[in-house]
């Protein structure tokens, strides 16, 4: 991504190979110019607010596909989550509500990861088994109504603030830098590509498919739990109902982040701008005033019209 | 083409899979029988059964033909919302009239579908997730939001269409026959020279594409069929509730791959039959009367159908690992 010389033929190689952050630049710079209090620092800071929950289970969404597979439980899972830290919050205080919170989706989330690498059924079927457990045991769990949560200092977090920015925000984008030096760096996250571009071959070369595959269900469920848990923050109550599909978002922000349904393409980098990319875009369809009723058509478009564009780089770079 | 009708009738008669999940169904409904008391086989519970599934037969129909194409269709639910709300608004001009309005939506539905997945090479899940968002989007808009219960006009539902859903000929329900018929003719289509090719396609479509099949043409069918059979499901739908709703059958799409899945039909595409899909429908069923039968609480159902639909499928594919 080195611009030394911004020379036009450098400048359309480096869009062609960013085609959701040039569609996030061009919206953004629509949006400065033409919609009354887009650029200001609450707006702003409201997009990060609102999209850091989607950009937790977008990262854990991105490793699952990245090994070809998908992930529908995400959104029960935040149901269980934020659940079960209620539940324990009761009794037993802060830490251990949280990490119970965790423990419980991460669990899921390994034991969906065991059946994906251990038996032939395809992860759309099983996350789909899991969506149904998870949210079942939220309801049994809360006997099917909300829990509220009392303890101050617990809302607070969710929505603190540090110089203006959401901590939760500041949270996200760390874990992602985090996890993108992982995936480039660390041998096991070669080896996540190496599963998603093709199981055979990386099995030849001696990487463990298996606990590979194990591993990204485990760590969706983990990355999931953090974003419940500060769902549940802010809601200041656990919802049995909640989180419906938030799976289907985040999906979407990997696809137009250029990841691919077949595995081993997708970057984190990618990942976060689609996830900012339908912040800055819902930010402008809300203050333009656009009818809640057309907001879908117009998303649905735009999922389509960014997917298409990363297909037209993908077709140019493999041929 | 000798060869893909071999393939085809090895797979429409692959016994021993059928037989599998056959086995579970039965061992679900002598449970059923056993622990409601006989309640399970009464008429009244059988015949409820086909009223609450039958949409649910027609369009998983469409489901198991795009997903043996090796394609997928998130985007069933909002084509019936769509349906079932301009079916009613529609309704100024005639039944008639908004049955064909209705049936042109589902197919430009169909069509778009189509043409993104095959002409613009985008991936089916990605595309019928986007559309599935762009028609419940729609529905609201044409709808105002909530439930319709008549037309633009004030035009109420003519009764007909409502008494149709629980009436019928010689004791079979109407929906009963429409399932009926609808089973039948996809059965046919799957015999036709674009149902082979339809398998040929999911199982390796370049070399589909090499051998002269127009794969392109077949694909856009396999949405456009879909989109029809959704048609069908949405005037099911309005003449079961007796309205359009904007917010109708999120859970079609889920439901409809748990049951071409536990119907023995592979994601990855050139496997499937219509009599798996349709004991899978059943057993699905058949578990939801149980559950309520049992009165089982319905904050449980998701758990318990999630485990069964696992354990189905998982059972149905142990015998593809050899």
């Amino acid at each position: 991504m080195s611009m030394k010389i911004a020379s036009p033929a450098r400048l359309t190689a480096w869009a062609g190979r960013n085609t959701a952050m040039v569609a996030l630049l061009i919206v953004f710079l629509i949006g400065s110019l033409f919609v009354e209090n887009f650029l200001t620092g609450l707006n702003l800071s409201a997009i990060l607010y609102q999209y850091a929950i989607i950009g937790f289970l977008a990262l854990g969404q991105l490793l699952v596909i990245l090994t070809a597979g998908i992930d529908l439980s995400q959104g029960s899972l935040v149901a269980l989550t934020s659940i079960v830290t209620a539940y324990m919050m009761r009794s037993f205080g802060i830490t251990v509500a949280v990490i119970s919170g965790l423990i419980a989706s991460a669990l899921l989330g390994f034991a969906t990861g065991f059946i994906v690498s251990r038996t032939r059924i395809p992860a759309f079927v099983v996350t789909l088994g899991s969506l149904g457990i998870a949210r079942g045991l939220a309801l049994l769990i809360a006997d099917a109504k909300p829990i509220s949560i009392e303890i101050e200092s617990f809302v607070d977090f969710g929505r603190a603030n540090l110089l203006g920015i959401p901590v939760s925000a500041i949270l996200w984008i760390l874990l992602g830098v985090g996890l993108a030096f992982f995936l480039k760096n660390r041998r096991i996250g070669r080896h996540i590509y190496a599963v998603g571009g093709g199981e055979e071959s990386a099995r030849l070369s001696g990487v463990d498919v298996k606990n590979v595959k194990l591993l990204v269900y485990g760590l969706s469920g983990l990355l999931t739990a953090i974003g419940g848990i500060i769902w549940t923050a802010r809601l200041s109550s656990g919802s049995p109902i909640g989180g419906t599909n938030y799976e289907m978002e985040s999906i979407a922000a990997v696809m137009v982040g250029g990841g691919s349904l077949f595995g081993g393409v997708g970057s984190v980098s990618g990942t976060v701008v689609g996830v900012l990319l339908f912040g800055v875009i819902n930010s402008i369809l809300n203050l333009v005033g656009i009818s809640p009723y057309w907001q879908g058509t117009i998303k649905g478009v735009l999922i389509l019209a960014a997917v298409a564009l990363s297909q037209i780089r993908r077709v140019h770079t493999t041929h | 083409m000798q060869a893909i009708n071999r393939t085809y009738r090895e797979q429409s008669f692959d016994t021993q899979g059928v037989l599998k999940i056959l086995s579970i169904l039965i061992g679900m409904m002598v449970l059923a029988a056993l622990v409601s008391d006989g309640v399970f086989l009464q008429p009244k519970n059988l015949v409820n059964l086909i009223y609450q599934n039958a949409m649910l037969i027609v369009i998983a129909l469409g489901q198991l033909l795009v997903i043996v194409t090796g394609g997928i269709d998130l985007s069933l639910g909002a084509m019936v919302a769509v349906t079932s709300v301009l079916l009613i608004s529609f309704q100024d001009y005639g039944m008639g009239a908004a049955i064909l309005i209705s049936l042109i939506a589902a197919v430009a539905f169909g069509m778009v579908n189509g043409v993104l997945v095959t002409y613009a090479r985008l991936p089916a899940f990605v595309v019928t997730l986007a559309t599935s968002q762009i028609g419940y989007s729609i529905a609201k808009v044409v709808s105002g939001g909530g439930a319709v219960y008549t037309g633009f006009a004030g035009t109420e539902l003519p009764t007909n269409l409502t008494d149709f859903y629980t009436t019928g000929v010689m004791g079979i329900p109407y929906p009963l026959i429409v399932c009926l018929i609808f089973l039948a003719a996809m059965g046919l289509y799957l015999r036709t020279s674009y149902g082979h090719f339809s398998f040929s396609i999911g199982g390796n479509e370049r070399a589909a594409f090499l051998s002269g099949i127009p794969t392109r043409t077949v694909k856009m069918a396999v949405y456009v069929i879909s989109g029809i059979l959704c048609c069908a499901g949405g005037i099911l739908f309005v003449s079961r509730v007796g309205m359009g709703d904007p917010q109708a059958g999120n859970w079609l799409p889920l439901d409809t791959i748990a049951a071409v899945s536990i119907g023995g039909a592979s994601l990855s595409g050139g496997v499937g039959t219509i009599l798996g899909t349709f004991i899978g429908v059943v057993i699905l069923a058949v578990l939801n009367n149980i559950m309520n039968l049992l009165g089982v609480p319905p904050t449980v159902q998701p758990a318990i159908k999630g485990v069964v639909i696992l354990l189905a499928v998982y059972l149905n594919s142990a015998r593809k690992q050899n």
